[in-house]
């Protein structure tokens, strides 16, 4: 219950019109982003990020939450209408969101995808308030091997539970945790990996990675497919939504379904995009409306969007009460705590109650905002992608040099936004999982940090990751999702013979 | 055109040499334990270690087959896009160590409707000085970030 009075009091901090005002602002600059190819949500978010640093947190982050959830909505309006996903994790909406709009019903696929997208996020928010008082009593209880291991589950999750090839999971992690160690070492204070580089004393900067490797990288990669856009006319009519409305309620198994899903994959860090991909893959399977997938079934839209959208809002329980993000737009965010002075973790729900609540009470009314106001903006935002793209891609282009020059007024940031870009080309083109890499960057120093105190404790014995039951479990149940991918190949050729 | 194994192979070939320079330079800090602890550079050793190995084991999966049959990498045609893309842009970025970010934009802009939009001269020219004074009101003024500037922005007192 004492969740619930926190939560009264977060609404009172979260409900100013100042806020209510950035709360618009947001989730309509995220559909912006969200609908245009090349800006997603992690980078919308590195691109605000820099404008952030001199605000209040609770404005800054709910600002940049609500740009989040408008991001959401936004790579889903474009699956439907342009069969062109405006997020990797609104991939799957276009499987059937885009035939059921080629049917002639693109409204009821908006309305479907939105309202469902709207009730995964309040899935994940409910449960947010509800476990994250547990979870932060919980995670008090850490030190250094226990935090060492929680971020070694994160770590094995991606490779266990992400969908990318294994190997090339751990290279994207690596590269990650290399990047992270450049610059200057907060244990030891020597500078490290600079190669007797002056620009790579101050370290390589999470922000710029994100705009080359989400912003450029996936330009890069629209420009070589070469953007076909088979628009499809939307005009929201109210009756249509309404019907929509109507017939939700007969898809309530898929809803709960991949509402746990979501809720899993969010806080064990899947993220969005994998959560997605596995609830339509179960509605594939075990839905009664399984047999129509494919050929624009609303059960179909229904699964991958809110498996989405509360993966997304629950990735944001363990970046809160655990410092670990479970997607890259929370590790963006997680960044940006770092950089406003607060301090991820279970300490953040003692020393600023106000921050973390007023957070969470804001995700409820950013969500039902954001509903109503992609609602009543698609028709709009759908017109941006029908501007030409010779003005389109070179303004987004300038928009994340922009951004990358913003986060620390370095020329050479932008050889780095520029190198990023090509390096998430080819991630992208080869199948290998940017998220993972974003994450390492984030919380490698950390990560790194409790490793190195933990065997300070134990005076070098790897033993100290076995000493406990706590701890022990944690390793345990990493190990086992860091060997999954294997174990999944032996059973399936075993099945095979 | 490149074949999807050509390009697995080169890309594994550069996160292995990545791998190994991040070994190498982590040497330098100490690997091993010290008086106070694990050495700086222990953590990213390893680190280096897993990446060269990583790499590896996808080289030889692509060197042994795995790729074959696979579909292109890239066409001639997509690798035209990519340049007619890609070039415009390093010249930006070239031009806005040396112009400042403002006129950069205002000449990448231009130059990209003009030669690759065809559009009308005084359309893109509107287009092109649009925008940075949009961006300029709304960063400079509006959040107070400041951009990377050069000589025109010196001339006119910024």
């Amino acid at each position: 219950m004492e969740n619930i009075g926190a939560l009264l009091h977060g609404f009172t901090v979260a409900f100013t019109p100042f806020h209510i005002g950035l709360m618009i602002v947001g989730v309509l600059l995220g559909i912006l982003v969200g609908v245009l190819p090349g800006l997603g949500a992690p980078n919308g978010v590195s691109l605000l990020l820099p404008l952030t640093f001199s605000m209040d947190p609770v404005a800054a982050i709910i600002l940049l939450t609500s740009m989040y959830w408008g991001a959401l909505f936004g790579g889903s309006t474009t699956s439907i209408l342009f069969n062109i996903p405006g997020e990797p994790s609104s991939v799957a909406t276009t499987f059937d969101g885009y035939p059921l709009a080629q049917k002639g019903r693109a409204t009821e696929a908006l309305a479907f995808a939105f309202l469902s997208a709207g009730f995964g996020a309040l899935v994940g928010v409910i449960v947010i308030t509800l476990l994250s008082g547990w979870v932060q009593r919980f995670a008090l209880k850490f030190s250094s091997p226990e935090f060492f291991a929680v971020y070694f589950l994160a770590f094995s999750s991606f490779v266990g539970l992400g969908g990318a090839p294994m190997l090339k999971t751990i290279v994207s992690i690596g590269i990650g945790f290399a990047l992270a160690a450049v610059g200057m070492d907060s244990v030891s204070g020597s500078l490290r990996l600079t190669f007797e580089f002056d620009q790579l004393i101050a370290g390589v900067s999470f922000l710029v990675a994100v705009i080359g490797l989400f912003g450029i990288g996936e330009l890069i990669l629209t420009i070589e497919e070469g953007l076909h856009l088979k628009g499809i006319t939307a005009k929201v009519s109210p009756r249509d939504v309404l019907r929509a409305m109507a017939e939700m309620p007969r898809h309530w198994a898929t809803l709960v379904r991949s509402a746990l899903v979501g809720v899993w994959m969010g806080i064990t860090p899947g993220g969005p995009t994998a959560a997605s991909f596995m609830s339509y893959g179960l509605g594939k399977r075990f839905s009664s409306f399984r047999n129509n997938y494919g050929k624009g079934e609303p059960d179909g839209i229904i699964a991958p969007e809110t498996a989405d959208h509360s993966a997304g809002t629950a990735a944001m329980l363990p970046m809160l009460a655990l410092g670990i993000p479970g997607s890259a737009t929370a590790a963006v965010m997680l960044g940006g705590l770092m950089i406003w002075g607060l301090n991820p973790g279970p300490m953040l729900f003692v020393e600023r109650p106000d921050f973390v609540w007023g957070l969470i009470a804001s995700m409820y009314m950013g969500n039902v905002l954001a509903v109503v106001l992609v609602l009543s903006t698609v028709p709009l935002f759908a017109s941006i992608l029908r501007i030409p793209f010779a003005i389109i891609g070179p303004a987004i282009v300038v928009i994340c040099f922009i951004g990358a020059y913003t986060v620390g007024s370095r020329i050479f940031d932008l050889w780095l936004a520029l190198g990023f870009g090509l390096l998430g080309y080819m991630f992208k083109k080869l199948n290998y999982p940017i998220a993972p890499l974003i994450l390492a960057m984030v919380i490698g120093d950390k990560a790194e940090d409790a490793f190195r105190q933990s065997l300070i404790m134990s005076k070098g014995s790897m033993a100290i990751f076995w000493s406990n039951p706590l701890v022990t479990s944690l390793m345990l149940l990493a190990l086992v999702l860091l060997a999954w991918p294997l174990v999944a190949r032996l059973i399936n050729r075993r099945s095979a013979h | 055109m490149i074949s999807r194994a050509t390009a697995e192979i080169v890309f594994a070939g550069f996160t292995a040499l990545f791998g190994v320079v991040i070994a190498h330079g982590a040497r330098e800090f100490g690997v091993g334990w010290s008086a106070s602890g694990p050495e700086p550079g222990t953590f990213p050793f390893y680190i280096g270690a897993i990446i060269t190995l990583a790499s590896l084991a996808n080289l030889a999966g692509a060197l042994r087959g795995r790729w074959r049959g696979a579909e292109p990498f890239m066409t001639a045609q997509q690798g035209g896009a990519l340049l007619r893309f890609i070039v415009p842009m390093v010249l930006f970025v070239i031009a806005a160590i040396y112009l400042g970010l403002y006129v950069a934009t205002a000449l990448y802009m231009f130059g990209v409707m003009v030669v690759q939009g065809r559009y009308r001269i005084w359309y893109a020219a509107l287009v092109a000085i649009g925008m940075p004074v949009a961006l300029f009101l709304l960063l400079e003024k509006g959040f107070q970030v400041s951009l990377l500037k050069g000589p025109l922005e010196a001339a006119l007192g910024y």
